[in-house]
Protein backbone atom coordinates (compact mmCIF):
# COMPACT_ATOMS: atom_id res chain seq x y z
CA UNK A 1 0.00 0.00 0.00
CA UNK A 2 1.36 3.75 -0.75
CA UNK A 3 1.65 5.51 2.50
CA UNK A 4 3.21 8.40 3.97
CA UNK A 5 6.44 7.72 6.10
CA UNK A 6 7.04 9.87 8.61
CA UNK A 7 9.50 8.47 11.66
CA UNK A 8 7.53 5.33 12.45
CA UNK A 9 4.74 6.27 11.26
CA UNK A 10 2.69 6.46 8.25
CA UNK A 11 -0.30 7.97 7.07
CA UNK A 12 -2.92 7.14 3.72
CA UNK A 13 -3.54 11.03 3.30
CA UNK A 14 -1.06 12.69 1.63
CA UNK A 15 -2.85 16.05 2.48
CA UNK A 16 -2.00 17.69 5.66
CA UNK A 17 -4.22 20.56 6.81
CA UNK A 18 -3.44 23.53 9.15
CA UNK A 19 -6.36 24.74 11.08
CA UNK A 20 -5.96 28.57 11.27
CA UNK A 21 -7.93 31.77 9.72
CA UNK A 22 -11.24 29.96 9.73
CA UNK A 23 -14.58 31.79 10.15
CA UNK A 24 -15.51 29.46 13.12
CA UNK A 25 -14.62 26.46 14.99
CA UNK A 26 -17.65 24.45 13.16
CA UNK A 27 -16.18 24.85 9.70
CA UNK A 28 -12.87 24.05 10.63
CA UNK A 29 -13.62 20.85 11.58
CA UNK A 30 -16.47 20.24 8.81
CA UNK A 31 -12.86 21.19 6.75
CA UNK A 32 -10.76 18.47 8.49
CA UNK A 33 -13.15 15.50 8.22
CA UNK A 34 -14.17 16.68 4.55
CA UNK A 35 -9.94 15.93 3.82
CA UNK A 36 -9.71 13.45 4.80
CA UNK A 37 -6.51 14.70 7.01
CA UNK A 38 -4.69 12.87 9.44
CA UNK A 39 -2.01 15.26 9.96
CA UNK A 40 -3.59 18.37 11.11
CA UNK A 41 -1.06 21.49 12.47
CA UNK A 42 -2.45 23.47 15.46
CA UNK A 43 -0.74 26.20 17.21
CA UNK A 44 0.46 27.60 21.06
CA UNK A 45 -1.93 30.25 21.99
CA UNK A 46 -2.45 31.81 25.85
CA UNK A 47 -5.88 30.56 27.21
CA UNK A 48 -8.62 33.44 27.73
CA UNK A 49 -11.30 32.64 29.21
CA UNK A 50 -13.46 35.24 27.27
CA UNK A 51 -12.70 33.53 24.41
CA UNK A 52 -12.77 29.79 25.61
CA UNK A 53 -13.90 28.61 22.03
CA UNK A 54 -10.32 29.14 20.76
CA UNK A 55 -9.42 25.72 22.24
CA UNK A 56 -9.24 22.94 19.32
CA UNK A 57 -7.93 20.38 21.52
CA UNK A 58 -11.24 18.53 22.86
CA UNK A 59 -12.87 19.50 19.14
CA UNK A 60 -10.22 18.03 16.66
CA UNK A 61 -9.96 14.81 19.23
CA UNK A 62 -13.56 13.89 19.04
CA UNK A 63 -12.30 13.11 15.16
CA UNK A 64 -10.91 9.66 14.87
CA UNK A 65 -7.51 8.78 13.45
CA UNK A 66 -5.81 12.34 13.75
CA UNK A 67 -2.62 13.25 14.85
CA UNK A 68 -1.70 16.59 15.87
CA UNK A 69 1.42 18.75 14.65
CA UNK A 70 1.99 21.14 16.56
CA UNK A 71 3.91 23.84 15.49
CA UNK A 72 6.29 26.78 16.77
CA UNK A 73 4.58 30.06 15.27
CA UNK A 74 4.90 32.99 17.37
CA UNK A 75 8.92 31.98 17.86
CA UNK A 76 11.36 33.77 16.04
CA UNK A 77 14.64 31.91 17.96
CA UNK A 78 15.74 28.28 18.28
CA UNK A 79 15.57 28.57 22.11
CA UNK A 80 11.70 29.93 21.99
CA UNK A 81 11.34 27.30 18.96
CA UNK A 82 12.61 24.79 21.16
CA UNK A 83 10.83 26.12 24.40
CA UNK A 84 7.38 25.78 22.58
CA UNK A 85 7.99 22.20 21.20
CA UNK A 86 8.27 20.75 24.64
CA UNK A 87 4.89 22.58 25.61
CA UNK A 88 3.19 21.39 22.40
CA UNK A 89 4.83 17.83 23.12
CA UNK A 90 3.29 18.17 26.78
CA UNK A 91 -0.19 19.23 25.71
CA UNK A 92 -0.63 17.27 22.28
CA UNK A 93 0.94 13.34 23.61
CA UNK A 94 2.42 13.68 19.38
CA UNK A 95 6.00 13.25 18.92
CA UNK A 96 5.70 15.73 15.51
CA UNK A 97 6.41 19.49 15.72
CA UNK A 98 6.97 21.83 12.63
CA UNK A 99 9.38 23.71 13.51
CA UNK A 100 8.56 27.57 12.12
CA UNK A 101 10.60 30.21 13.04
CA UNK A 102 9.58 33.26 10.94
CA UNK A 103 11.08 36.67 12.18
CA UNK A 104 9.62 39.16 10.05
CA UNK A 105 5.64 39.66 9.38
CA UNK A 106 6.02 40.89 6.94
CA UNK A 107 7.41 38.53 4.64
CA UNK A 108 7.07 35.26 6.92
CA UNK A 109 9.93 33.75 5.51
CA UNK A 110 11.59 31.20 7.98
CA UNK A 111 15.08 32.13 9.53
CA UNK A 112 17.32 28.82 8.20
CA UNK A 113 19.62 29.60 10.77
CA UNK A 114 17.63 29.65 13.97
CA UNK A 115 15.33 26.92 12.00
CA UNK A 116 18.45 24.83 11.65
CA UNK A 117 19.69 24.69 15.31
CA UNK A 118 15.82 24.00 16.99
CA UNK A 119 15.87 20.98 14.27
CA UNK A 120 19.31 19.91 16.02
CA UNK A 121 18.37 19.87 19.14
CA UNK A 122 14.70 18.92 18.79
CA UNK A 123 16.03 15.82 16.24
CA UNK A 124 18.02 14.53 19.23
CA UNK A 125 15.39 15.13 21.67
CA UNK A 126 13.22 12.42 19.35
CA UNK A 127 11.00 14.69 18.32
CA UNK A 128 9.84 13.58 14.37
CA UNK A 129 10.83 17.58 13.47
CA UNK A 130 8.84 18.64 10.10
CA UNK A 131 10.58 21.93 9.40
CA UNK A 132 9.07 25.09 7.67
CA UNK A 133 12.15 26.65 5.24
CA UNK A 134 12.85 28.38 2.03
CA UNK A 135 13.02 26.23 -1.17
CA UNK A 136 17.13 25.97 -0.70
CA UNK A 137 18.54 22.42 -1.34
CA UNK A 138 21.29 23.16 0.46
CA UNK A 139 19.23 23.59 3.57
CA UNK A 140 17.13 20.62 3.05
CA UNK A 141 20.15 18.47 3.03
CA UNK A 142 21.63 19.88 5.99
CA UNK A 143 18.39 18.78 7.67
CA UNK A 144 17.87 15.62 6.57
CA UNK A 145 21.38 15.00 8.02
CA UNK A 146 20.68 15.79 11.12
CA UNK A 147 18.02 13.76 11.42
CA UNK A 148 14.67 15.78 10.60
CA UNK A 149 12.00 13.54 9.66
CA UNK A 150 10.68 16.06 6.04
CA UNK A 151 11.61 19.21 4.87
CA UNK A 152 8.85 21.20 4.12
CA UNK A 153 9.89 23.94 1.91
CA UNK A 154 7.82 26.63 0.93
CA UNK A 155 6.06 26.81 -2.50
CA UNK A 156 5.52 31.08 -2.37
CA UNK A 157 4.99 33.55 0.74
CA UNK A 158 2.69 31.74 3.65
CA UNK A 159 -0.77 32.64 2.53
CA UNK A 160 -0.24 34.23 -0.45
CA UNK A 161 -1.54 31.81 -2.87
CA UNK A 162 0.87 32.29 -5.14
CA UNK A 163 1.58 28.63 -5.75
CA UNK A 164 4.42 26.64 -6.92
CA UNK A 165 6.64 29.86 -7.59
CA UNK A 166 10.02 27.66 -5.98
CA UNK A 167 9.56 24.59 -8.38
CA UNK A 168 12.43 24.95 -10.01
CA UNK A 169 14.28 24.47 -6.66
CA UNK A 170 11.50 21.91 -5.12
CA UNK A 171 12.32 19.93 -7.95
CA UNK A 172 15.87 19.84 -7.06
CA UNK A 173 15.18 19.31 -3.16
CA UNK A 174 12.67 16.51 -4.03
CA UNK A 175 15.93 14.52 -6.33
CA UNK A 176 18.45 14.67 -4.15
CA UNK A 177 16.01 14.35 -0.94
CA UNK A 178 16.04 10.74 0.53
CA UNK A 179 13.13 11.70 3.24
CA UNK A 180 9.44 13.22 2.48
CA UNK A 181 9.56 16.49 0.97
CA UNK A 182 6.20 18.36 1.47
CA UNK A 183 5.29 21.73 0.23
CA UNK A 184 3.73 23.70 3.02
CA UNK A 185 2.76 27.45 2.29
CA UNK A 186 1.43 29.51 -0.86
CA UNK A 187 -0.74 26.75 -2.56
CA UNK A 188 -4.10 28.70 -4.19
CA UNK A 189 -5.69 25.83 -6.10
CA UNK A 190 -5.99 21.96 -6.20
CA UNK A 191 -4.19 21.71 -9.20
CA UNK A 192 -1.19 23.49 -7.21
CA UNK A 193 -1.40 20.43 -5.48
CA UNK A 194 -1.76 17.90 -7.98
CA UNK A 195 1.11 19.34 -10.02
CA UNK A 196 3.26 19.42 -6.84
CA UNK A 197 2.88 15.66 -6.27
CA UNK A 198 3.39 15.17 -9.52
CA UNK A 199 6.66 16.52 -9.29
CA UNK A 200 7.34 14.02 -6.49
CA UNK A 201 6.51 15.78 -3.44
CA UNK A 202 5.52 13.50 -0.67
CA UNK A 203 2.18 15.05 0.55
CA UNK A 204 1.25 18.88 1.00
CA UNK A 205 0.64 21.29 3.67
CA UNK A 206 -2.55 23.48 3.16
CA UNK A 207 -4.21 26.14 5.42
CA UNK A 208 -5.35 29.59 3.63
CA UNK A 209 -6.79 27.94 0.34
CA UNK A 210 -8.94 25.79 2.42
CA UNK A 211 -10.09 28.26 4.88
CA UNK A 212 -10.30 31.30 2.68
CA UNK A 213 -12.57 29.55 0.52
CA UNK A 214 -15.93 29.98 -0.78
CA UNK A 215 -16.75 26.69 0.69
CA UNK A 216 -13.80 25.09 3.02
CA UNK A 217 -15.52 21.79 3.28
CA UNK A 218 -15.63 21.44 -0.87
CA UNK A 219 -12.43 23.19 -1.33
CA UNK A 220 -10.74 20.80 1.06
CA UNK A 221 -12.67 17.90 -0.39
CA UNK A 222 -11.49 19.05 -3.87
CA UNK A 223 -7.39 19.30 -2.46
CA UNK A 224 -7.94 15.61 -1.14
CA UNK A 225 -8.90 14.47 -4.43
CA UNK A 226 -6.30 16.21 -6.18
CA UNK A 227 -3.47 15.38 -3.89
CA UNK A 228 -4.42 11.45 -4.56
CA UNK A 229 -4.88 12.54 -8.57
CA UNK A 230 -1.05 14.00 -8.40
CA UNK A 231 0.38 10.98 -6.32
CA UNK A 232 -1.14 8.60 -8.15
CA UNK A 233 0.03 10.33 -11.49
CA UNK A 234 3.75 10.14 -10.11
CA UNK A 235 3.86 6.62 -9.56
CA UNK A 236 2.06 5.91 -12.79
CA UNK A 237 5.28 8.12 -14.53
CA UNK A 238 4.83 10.71 -16.62
CA UNK A 239 5.69 10.94 -20.26
CA UNK A 240 8.47 12.58 -21.35
CA UNK A 241 8.29 15.79 -23.12
CA UNK A 242 9.56 16.23 -26.64
CA UNK A 243 10.48 19.46 -28.46
CA UNK A 244 8.69 17.95 -31.57
CA UNK A 245 4.77 16.57 -32.01
CA UNK A 246 4.57 13.34 -31.91
CA UNK A 247 1.37 11.66 -33.50
CA UNK A 248 -0.90 9.61 -31.88
CA UNK A 249 -3.04 8.68 -35.36
CA UNK A 250 -1.79 7.17 -38.51
CA UNK A 251 -0.74 10.41 -40.81
CA UNK A 252 -1.98 8.44 -43.86
CA UNK A 253 -5.02 10.08 -45.53
CA UNK A 254 -7.67 7.19 -46.61
CA UNK A 255 -7.60 8.64 -49.71
CA UNK A 256 -4.14 8.48 -50.76
CA UNK A 257 -5.05 4.15 -50.72
CA UNK B 1 -10.62 42.37 25.03
CA UNK B 2 -6.74 42.22 25.31
CA UNK B 3 -5.37 38.65 26.31
CA UNK B 4 -5.14 37.00 29.63
CA UNK B 5 -7.16 37.15 32.54
CA UNK B 6 -7.74 40.71 33.55
CA UNK B 7 -10.35 40.10 36.54
CA UNK B 8 -9.81 38.13 39.33
CA UNK B 9 -12.66 36.06 40.74
CA UNK B 10 -13.25 37.97 43.82
CA UNK B 11 -15.18 34.96 45.17
CA UNK B 12 -12.24 32.74 46.48
CA UNK B 13 -11.47 35.96 48.53
CA UNK B 14 -14.82 36.49 50.36
CA UNK B 15 -13.80 33.33 53.13
CA UNK B 16 -10.33 34.43 54.40
CA UNK B 17 -10.18 35.80 57.10
CA UNK B 18 -7.93 38.70 58.15
CA UNK B 19 -5.15 37.12 58.18
CA UNK B 20 -5.13 35.65 55.10
CA UNK B 21 -6.12 38.50 53.46
CA UNK B 22 -2.78 39.93 54.45
CA UNK B 23 -1.23 37.14 52.98
CA UNK B 24 -2.54 37.70 49.61
CA UNK B 25 -0.54 36.74 46.98
CA UNK B 26 0.11 38.42 43.38
CA UNK B 27 0.96 36.03 40.18
CA UNK B 28 1.49 37.32 37.07
CA UNK B 29 -0.91 35.13 34.97
CA UNK B 30 -0.39 35.63 31.22
CA UNK B 31 1.19 38.52 31.58
CA UNK B 32 -1.08 39.95 33.96
CA UNK B 33 -1.29 40.70 37.69
CA UNK B 34 -3.47 38.17 39.35
CA UNK B 35 -4.22 37.81 43.03
CA UNK B 36 -4.80 34.23 44.51
CA UNK B 37 -5.39 33.02 48.10
CA UNK B 38 -2.31 32.07 50.31
CA UNK B 39 -0.64 28.82 49.84
CA UNK B 40 -2.75 28.02 46.35
CA UNK B 41 -1.74 25.36 44.01
CA UNK B 42 -1.79 25.07 39.90
CA UNK B 43 -5.46 23.53 40.52
CA UNK B 44 -6.46 25.93 42.97
CA UNK B 45 -5.68 28.54 40.32
CA UNK B 46 -7.21 26.81 37.68
CA UNK B 47 -10.31 26.15 39.35
CA UNK B 48 -10.37 30.24 40.33
CA UNK B 49 -10.34 30.95 36.46
CA UNK B 50 -12.83 28.14 35.71
CA UNK B 51 -10.66 25.41 33.89
CA UNK B 52 -10.77 21.56 34.36
CA UNK B 53 -7.63 22.25 32.77
CA UNK B 54 -7.68 18.77 30.79
CA UNK B 55 -6.63 20.68 27.13
CA UNK B 56 -3.93 23.57 29.19
CA UNK B 57 -0.72 23.37 29.59
CA UNK B 58 0.62 25.08 32.63
CA UNK B 59 4.11 26.53 32.52
CA UNK B 60 5.11 28.05 35.90
CA UNK B 61 9.02 30.41 35.56
CA UNK B 62 9.49 28.22 32.80
CA UNK B 63 8.90 24.65 33.65
CA UNK B 64 6.15 22.68 32.39
CA UNK B 65 3.48 21.40 35.52
CA UNK B 66 2.20 18.45 34.66
CA UNK B 67 -1.29 17.57 35.96
CA UNK B 68 -0.52 15.07 38.05
CA UNK B 69 1.31 17.83 39.61
CA UNK B 70 -0.52 20.18 39.47
CA UNK B 71 -2.26 19.48 42.63
CA UNK B 72 0.87 19.58 45.03
CA UNK B 73 2.55 22.49 42.76
CA UNK B 74 2.10 25.48 45.06
CA UNK B 75 2.21 29.03 43.81
CA UNK B 76 4.39 31.67 45.16
CA UNK B 77 4.06 35.90 45.09
CA UNK B 78 5.78 36.82 41.71
CA UNK B 79 5.44 33.84 39.70
CA UNK B 80 5.18 33.96 36.39
CA UNK B 81 2.33 31.52 35.23
CA UNK B 82 1.40 30.67 31.12
CA UNK B 83 -1.59 28.89 30.48
CA UNK B 84 -1.32 27.93 26.75
CA UNK B 85 -3.98 25.57 24.92
CA UNK B 86 -4.23 24.99 20.72
CA UNK B 87 -5.99 27.53 18.33
CA UNK B 88 -5.81 27.19 15.16
CA UNK B 89 -2.69 27.74 13.09
CA UNK B 90 -0.89 26.33 9.65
Amino acid sequence: MDVLKLGSYTFSSRLILGTGKFSNSTVMLDAVRASGAQLVTVALRRFNRQQAEDDLFGPLSTIEGITLMPNTSGASTAAEAVRAAHIARELSGSPFIKVEIHPNPQHLMPDPIETFEAARILAKEGFLVMPYIAADPVLAKRLEEIGCASVMPLGSAIGSGQGLATSEMLNIIIRESTIPVIVDAGLRSPSEAAHAMEMGCEAVLVNSAVAAAGHPPEMAEAFAEAVAAGRKAFRAGLMEKSGFAVATSPLTFLGTF
Amino acid sequence: MPNGIRYPNVDSLYNLTMKEMSQIITIELNGEQQPLPPDSSVNDLLSIIGSDGKSLAVVVNDSIIRPNNRSTHQLHQGDRVELLIFAGGG
